[in-house]
C-alpha cells in the first residue's frame, strides 16, 4: 500500500511500529555477529557487551507490543493495515527470541573461553551465524520492500543452516567420542549450534510473515527441511 | 482450518433468497447502478458498504421497489425473490413490501400509539382475524425487537415519546410484524448512540435466525460486526462481494482495500 491514509496520524503510527521492528532487527543482527566474533576470538569483553545489550532488545519488543495494541484499539486497522500490525507483533516476538539465543551464545562464549579450544569449532559456528544473519537481514529487507519472492528465497535457505547444524553435530560427537575431556566444551558448542539453527527457524518465520503481509495468505508448510540429527541413535548412527 | 470458520460455513449452507442479475438503475440521465449481479443468502446478514453516492442505498431500494415512487428512476435487469421476478407486472408492490420490509436511517414511528405502530401492518394486510391475534403479533414483534419490557406498560402511549434507540427498535418491530422474509435496513443506527446501536446490532444478529437481513451502513466496523457477507459498491459498480472476514482481512480488489483502510485510493 503506497497510498496514504486520509487520517495521516494513522500512517505515522504504522510507520512508527515498523521502524521500531527494523531497529530491533538491526540490533539483533549485530548481537549475533558480535557473539560469533566473541566466540571465535575468545573475546570476553565483546561477549559481555552482547549479554548486556539484550535488555535493550527486550525493551524494544515490549514497546512494539504496547504500540501495536494501542494501534489496534484506537485505529481498528483492517486488511493490509491489520496484516502490518499482526506481522509486526510476530516479527518482534521472533526477533526477541533470536536476541535471547545470541545472549546465550555470548554467555557460553565466556565459559568456553576458560576451556581448551576445540579446533575449528569457533570458525564453523561463526560462519553458521553469518549465514543466519544474512537470512534475517534479507527477510527484513523483504519486509521493507514487500518482496514476497525474496522472502520465499529466505525460507528455502533454512535448509543450508540445517545442513550446517547436522555437520557440526557429527563433528562435536566425534570430538566427544575421541576424548571425554572434550565433552563439556562440546556440549556448550552443540547448544550454540542448536541455538543458531533455531535462529534460522525464526528467520524463516519472519519470511513467512512477509509472505502473509504481501499476499494475505500464509505459505503452505512444505518448505525443505534438512535437520536430520533428531533421528540419530546411540553411537552416532 | 476451514471447519473452524463456522460463520463462513453457515453462510455457504444458506440458500439464495434474492438473486439480482445485470441490474441497472438510471435517475434520468445519470447511471446510478451498473450491471450489478449479486446473490443474497437467506438467514444471513449482508452488509452494503461504499462511499456516499456509490449506489448502495439505491440498490437496496430496488429490492422492495421503493424506487418505484421516484418518477425519474428506471430499473433494468432482473431481481428475483425466491426465483420470482419482483418487477413482474403481476407483482403488487404493497404485497412485496410486506415480504421485504424496510427500516430507515431516522426512526420514523407513525404519530400513533406504540401498539398502533406495530399493529398497523398486520391490520392492513389482514394478518390477524381478531383482537387477540393482533395482540399476540404486537407482543411477539415487540419481544423480537427487544422492546417489550420497556414498552409493555405504555402500549397506548405515543411512539414518538420513546427515546431514539427505542423508536428505532419500534420501527424494527413494525417492520417484522408483517413476518417479512427479508428485512432491508438503510443505516439503521446512524442516528443512535453506541448503546442503542449495540442493542440494534444484537437484534439484527438474532433476526438472522429467521430471515435475510440486508443492511446499508457507513460504519465499516458495524458491517464487520453484524454481517456475514459484505458487498462493496463504488461509483455504481459492485466491486467486491464476499465473506465479511475475508473482505476485512484480505480484500481482493485494491479499491476495496483503499476504502476499508481509509485511504485516498
Amino acid at each position: 500500500m503506497e497510498s496514504q491514509h486520509i487520517m495521516r496520524a494513522f500512517d505515522r503510527d504504522l510507520e512508527g511500529i515498523q521502524a521500531m521492528v527494523m531497529r530491533m532487527g538491526g540490533m539483533v543482527e549485530a548481537a549475533i555477529l558480535e557473539a560469533g566474533q566473541a566466540l571465535e576470538a575468545r573475546d570476553d569483553e565483546l561477549a559481555e557487551k552482547v549479554r548486556m545489550g539484550d535488555k535493550a532488545i527486550d525493551a524494544l519488543e515490549e514497546k512494539i507490543g504496547e504500540e501495536a495494541s494501542r494501534l489496534i484499539a484506537l485505529r481498528a486497522p483492517t486488511a493490509g493495515d491489520l496484516r502490518i500490525v499482526l506481522s509486526v507483533m510476530k516479527i518482534a516476538a521472533s526477533l526477541e527470541r533470536v536476541g535471547d539465543y545470541a545472549k546465550n551464545m555470548a554467555k557460553r562464549a565466556n565459559v568456553l573461553g576458560q576451556m581448551t579450544a576445540i579446533p575449528g569449532a569457533g570458525g564453523s559456528l561463526r560462519r553458521m551465524s553469518k549465514t543466519v544473519v544474512q537470512m534475517l537481514s534479507d527477510a527484513l529487507d523483504a519486509y521493507n520492500t514487500r518482496d514476497a519472492a525474496l522472502a520465499e528465497d529466505v525460507r528455502n535457505r533454512d535448509r543450508e543452516v540445517d545442513q550446517m547444524y547436522n555437520a557440526l553435530f557429527r563433528e562435536f560427537l566425534t570430538h566427544m567420542m575421541e576424548d571425554p575431556r572434550n565433552i563439556t566444551a562440546c556440549m556448550h558448542l552443540h547448544f550454540i549450534a542448536k541455538n543458531i539453527e533455531r535462529m534460522g527457524d525464526h528467520a524463516t518465520t519472519i519470511a513467512e510473515q512477509v509472505i502473509y503481509l504481501v499476499t494475505g495468505v500464509m505459505p503452505e508448510e512444505n518448505r525443505p527441511k534438512a535437520e536430520t540429527v533428531t533421528a540419530i541413535g546411540v553411537g552416532g548412527k | 482450518m476451514d471447519d473452524m470458520r463456522l460463520a463462513d460455513s453457515a453462510v455457504k449452507a444458506a440458500e439464495t433468497k434474492i438473486a439480482a442479475r445485470k441490474v441497472q438503475v438510471f435517475y434520468g440521465d445519470s447511471h446510478a447502478i451498473k450491471d450489478v449481479d449479486i446473490d443474497i443468502a437467506d438467514r444471513t446478514v449482508t452488509a452494503f458498504i461504499g462511499p456516499s453516492g456509490c449506489g448502495k442505498s439505491t440498490f437496496l431500494r430496488c429490492l422492495n421497489r421503493m424506487n418505484d415512487t421516484i418518477p425519474a428512476c428506471r430499473v433494468e435487469g432482473d431481481i428475483l425473490l425466491d426465483g420470482e421476478d419482483i418487477y413482474d407486472k403481476r407483482v403488487d408492490p404493497v404485497q412485496l413490501r410486506a415480504r421485504v420490509g424496510m427500516v430507515f436511517q431516522k426512526p420514523n414511528p407513525f404519530p400513533k400509539s406504540i401498539y398502533e405502530n406495530v399493529a398497523y401492518g398486520p391490520k392492513i394486510h389482514g394478518l390477524a382475524r381478531n383482537k387477540a391475534e393482533l395482540d399476540e403479533i404486537v407482543e411477539s414483534s415487540l419481544r423480537r425487537a427487544a422492546l417489550w419490557n420497556e414498552a409493555k406498560d405504555r402500549l397506548s402511549a405515543p411512539g414518538t415519546g420513546l427515546s431514539g434507540g427505542q423508536q428505532q427498535r419500534l420501527c424494527i418491530a413494525r417492520a417484522i410484524a408483517t413476518s417479512p422474509e427479508v428485512l432491508l435496513m438503510d443505516e439503521p443506527c446512524s442516528a443512535l448512540d453506541p448503546i442503542a446501536t449495540a442493542q440494534v446490532e444484537e437484534l439484527i444478529d438474532e433476526l438472522r435466525a429467521q430471515f435475510s437481513v440486508v443492511i446499508v451502513t457507513h460504519s465499516m466496523q458495524q458491517a464487520a460486526r453484524v454481517s456475514q457477507r459484505t458487498a462493496f459498491f463504488h461509483l455504481g459498480n459492485l466491486v467486491e462481494y464476499g465473506e465479511t472476514g475475508q473482505i476485512f482481512t484480505n480484500p481482493r480488489d485494491p479499491r476495496t482495500e483503499s476504502y476499508i483502510t481509509g485511504r485516498i485510493g
